[in-house]
């Protein structure tokens, strides 16, 4: 096609484009990683070739590379015509996210979808108006409420505060503020189905009280911090915090604010920004959606501690005070203990004997990581992404939810090519540098955190250890009972909703329905009197697994219809799934209810419950493209009672039934 | 510093077009306006001037990317900040 003297790249000339395609890729053959441009430009290539996976395999790698606007905007521009067009490859998980700025967002709202690509997201970005946030979020019948965003980004900046440079009584004006925010943050809530992402404000670098304002807290730099800690504590009412006061320190506050670009288009993040920006908000965005990894897998030799044990020996291996390549891998430990502290599990993916792999964790007392630390310890001489999928399968989560690290290239190319749904850091040569790349990687993210999440890794591994019992104990029956399980049945609570809310988000395979409701959606339907809500927590003789199923079923006339019905994977395979459904059907029937309704709604994830209902002897009542309903006659025989978990009674609506 | 020619300049601008504006365009007439130019608009009007001022180095004050008239003007502007 050929305008006025412009010829677009989608000229029918395929061979110039294929030789322009190798020069490309001939450029950057050594590079692990190539420069942002050059992604966007070999994505063109692709995309103008008809090779549209491909083209979104780069647009994926770009958003990888160090930041660039430019070339992220390039990208974003190529990827709006990629969904546009249809195009094979996207990710087929979509969502619809409403950006509510009160500054020129245009482009930040571009950058996000292509951010979105690193989650496995295909985002839909709708604009309000330019600084129509408030006008949205307060009216009713808004363009944002009658488009039903899945998500709503606030994206307000330190302009709109209405705080003066300095203030006699601090905590009065940052509460007067903090409730013109929050006017808007309940609005959406109520008014929405909507998860809501809020841009906390970027204290401005030009501050009237300089260093004094860590004193005085009626400065105004002192009421946007306490202002900020005051949002956070939103995160009890759905609102998920994009830390952007951080994002404008870590890539200093002199390139986040432009005050030119302010000037001259309202531009409140500089564009040099942006990337970063876009790139953290889909990772928030991602961790509401339940996307983000959830296992770290490392390396040993030269990834935990210096040298290689087998070869060095374990006297030999650097780890510890004293020398600075002992004490880079000391601090890299010490920050993925805190990971696993936050709730991400730790598994080992070693090319080494299995004893001398595990022998400078008990033979070096500076190790702060132990054997005890990784949910899965695979050491021996199989290739890794082998070895990645056996520990995905062993914790029963996706490839997808696994990050690798290891400080062999080549190991990490092994790992691109044969596990592509392994998301690998890139790392430099210097054990110095490994900390800030997994640190700024943005894959851990999560969206809450719980008392489940600080135990996870022991739950896991007490998870591994049954399943040896489950192969040691011979018959099922035996294993069953060998586990020694206890559990307990109650509705939602306080204390349970915030894990809940986060089991809807990320719950994938065993998930009947997979309705990822908000938590204001939850607390709707809490209130309504023909719904009722059961938690399921199982303790067994290897750990607290906490709550881990979540049932809500409601009440219409004779029907008791399940709405969701979700388990968590690690626990899997225990029964633990007949007790649940045996209290629901005593409570359905208790309800003067004659059939019990299930619906499934498959993903691409939640085979493993296509035949559930089926298994519980349920009748097939209809099927469409999107769900099949099954039903249960109440007044049938119920083989299907738990003996194997002894039932602590809970307080709450449900007797044990016997 | 090297002046740059006004050759160097065009080539290194149209780089910048295709990255802003997603097209190749076959060259930089004098009197092309940035209207003409597929796409036009005032987002790209500030995208555009951000890649100028990246890749020449330059800063430009308030709304000056824009009064230029044309290319041609443009060139000469780039051609006097690099002397």
């Amino acid at each position: 096609m050929t305008t006025a003297g412009f010829e677009t790249a989608s000229d029918s000339r395929v061979q110039e484009m294929q030789q322009r395609l190798t020069q490309l890729l001939d450029g950057c053959s050594s590079q692990e990683i190539p420069k942002a441009d050059v992604c966007a430009k070999i994505a063109r290539c692709y995309a103008d070739l008809g090779d549209s996976p491909a083209a979104i395999a780069w647009l994926r790698r770009l958003t990888n590379a160090p930041d660039s606007f430019l070339a992220w905007n390039n990208g974003a521009l190529l990827l709006d015509q990629l969904i546009k067009d249809g195009s094979r490859g996207l990710p087929t998980r979509k969502a619809k996210v409403w950006v509510a700025s009160t500054y020129t967002s245009a482009q930040f709202a571009s950058l996000l979808k292509l951010a979105g690509l690193r989650h496995g997201l295909t985002l839909d970005v709708l604009e309000g108006g330019y600084d129509q946030l408030r006008q949205d979020a307060l009216a009713p019948g808004s363009s944002l409420y009658s488009a039903a965003p899945d998500v709503v980004v606030v994206a307000p900046h330190a302009g709109d505060l209405r705080l003066p440079e300095f203030s006699d009584d601090p905590a009065a004006a940052v509460e007067a503020e903090l409730s013109r925010w929050t006017a808007v943050l309940s609005a959406l809530a109520a008014n929405g189905g909507s998860r809501i992402v809020l841009h906390n404000f970027a204290s401005p670098p030009a501050n009237v009280f300089g260093h004094l304002s860590q004193s005085v807290k009626g400065s105004r730099a002192a009421m946007i911090r306490h202002l900020n800690e005051r949002l956070g504590e939103q995160q009890k009412s759905g609102v998920s915090i994009v830390d952007c006061e951080g994002l404008s320190a870590l890539i200093g506050k002199r390139v986040w604010f432009s005050d030119r670009y302010w000037y001259a288009a309202k531009q409140a993040v500089s564009l040099e920004a942006l990337p970063l920006l876009a790139r953290h908000t889909a990772s928030v965005i991602a961790a509401q959606f339940g996307l983000s990894k959830k296992c770290l897998v490392l390396d040993l030799d030269n990834t935990l501690w210096g040298g290689v044990v087998g070869e060095d020996g374990v006297n030999g291996v650097k780890i510890g005070q004293g020398d600075p390549v002992s004490e880079a891998f000391l601090a890299f430990q010490a920050y993925i203990k805190g990971l696993q502290g936050k709730g991400v599990i730790l598994a080992v993916c070693s090319k080494n004997n299995d004893a001398d792999a595990r022998e400078p964790f008990a033979a070096r007392p500076e190790m702060l990581l132990r054997v005890d630390d990784f949910a899965v310890f695979a050491a021996n001489w199989r290739t890794k992404s082998d070895n990645l999928r056996d520990i995905a399968k062993q914790l029963n989560i996706g490839l997808d939810a696994l990050v690798f690290v290891d400080d062999n290239p080549a190991e990490r190319e092994v790992v691109r090519r044969l596990a592509p749904e392994v998301e690998v850091l890139t790392i430099g040569p210097d054990p110095a540098d490994y900390l800030r790349a997994l640190a700024e990687c943005t894959w851990l993210e999560t969206a809450a955190f719980t008392q489940e999440d600080a135990d996870r890794t022991a739950q896991y591994r007490a998870r591994n250890q049954a399943a040896d019992l489950e192969a040691a104990a011979g018959n099922l029956e035996e294993f069953y009972q060998s586990l020694q399980m206890e559990g307990a049945i109650a509705p939602i609570d306080d204390a349970s909703l915030a894990r809940c809310v986060q089991l809807l988000g990320k719950t994938n395979q065993f998930n009947l329905t997979t309705r990822r409701h908000s938590e204001s959606r939850l607390r709707a339907m809490m209130a309504n009197p023909a719904v009722d809500h059961f938690t399921l927590t199982l303790n067994d003789r290897f750990a607290s697994h906490g709550l881990v199923s979540l049932l809500i079923a409601e009440q219409a006339g004779a029907d008791y219809v399940i709405d969701t019905w979700l388990m968590s994977c690690r626990v899997l395979g225990r029964t633990v799934e007949n007790g649940l459904l045996s209290h629901v059907r005593q409570r359905a029937i208790a309800r003067g209810c004659r059939h019990l309704i299930g619906v499934y709604a498959p993903t691409a994830k939640n085979a493993m419950v296509s035949d559930l209902y089926e298994r519980f002897g349920f009748e097939q009542l209809g099927r469409s493209a999107d769900e099949v309903r099954w039903g249960l006659d109440l007044s049938a025989p119920w083989p299907h009672e738990n003996t194997y978990v002894r039932w602590r009674q809970a307080n709450g609506l449900l007797k044990v039934s016997a | 510093m090297n002046a740059e020619s006004d050759q160097d300049i065009r080539i290194k601008l149209l780089d910048i077009f295709e990255d802003v504006f997603g097209v190749r365009m076959a060259e930089l007439r004098d009197e092309l306006t940035l209207l003409d130019v597929p796409g036009f608009d005032s987002l790209k009007m500030i995208n555009l001037m951000f890649a100028i001022e990246q890749g020449f180095q330059t800063q430009f004050a308030g709304n000056e990317l824009a009064e230029f008239a044309n290319v041609g003007e443009l060139v000469a502007y780039l051609r006097d900040q690099a002397a």
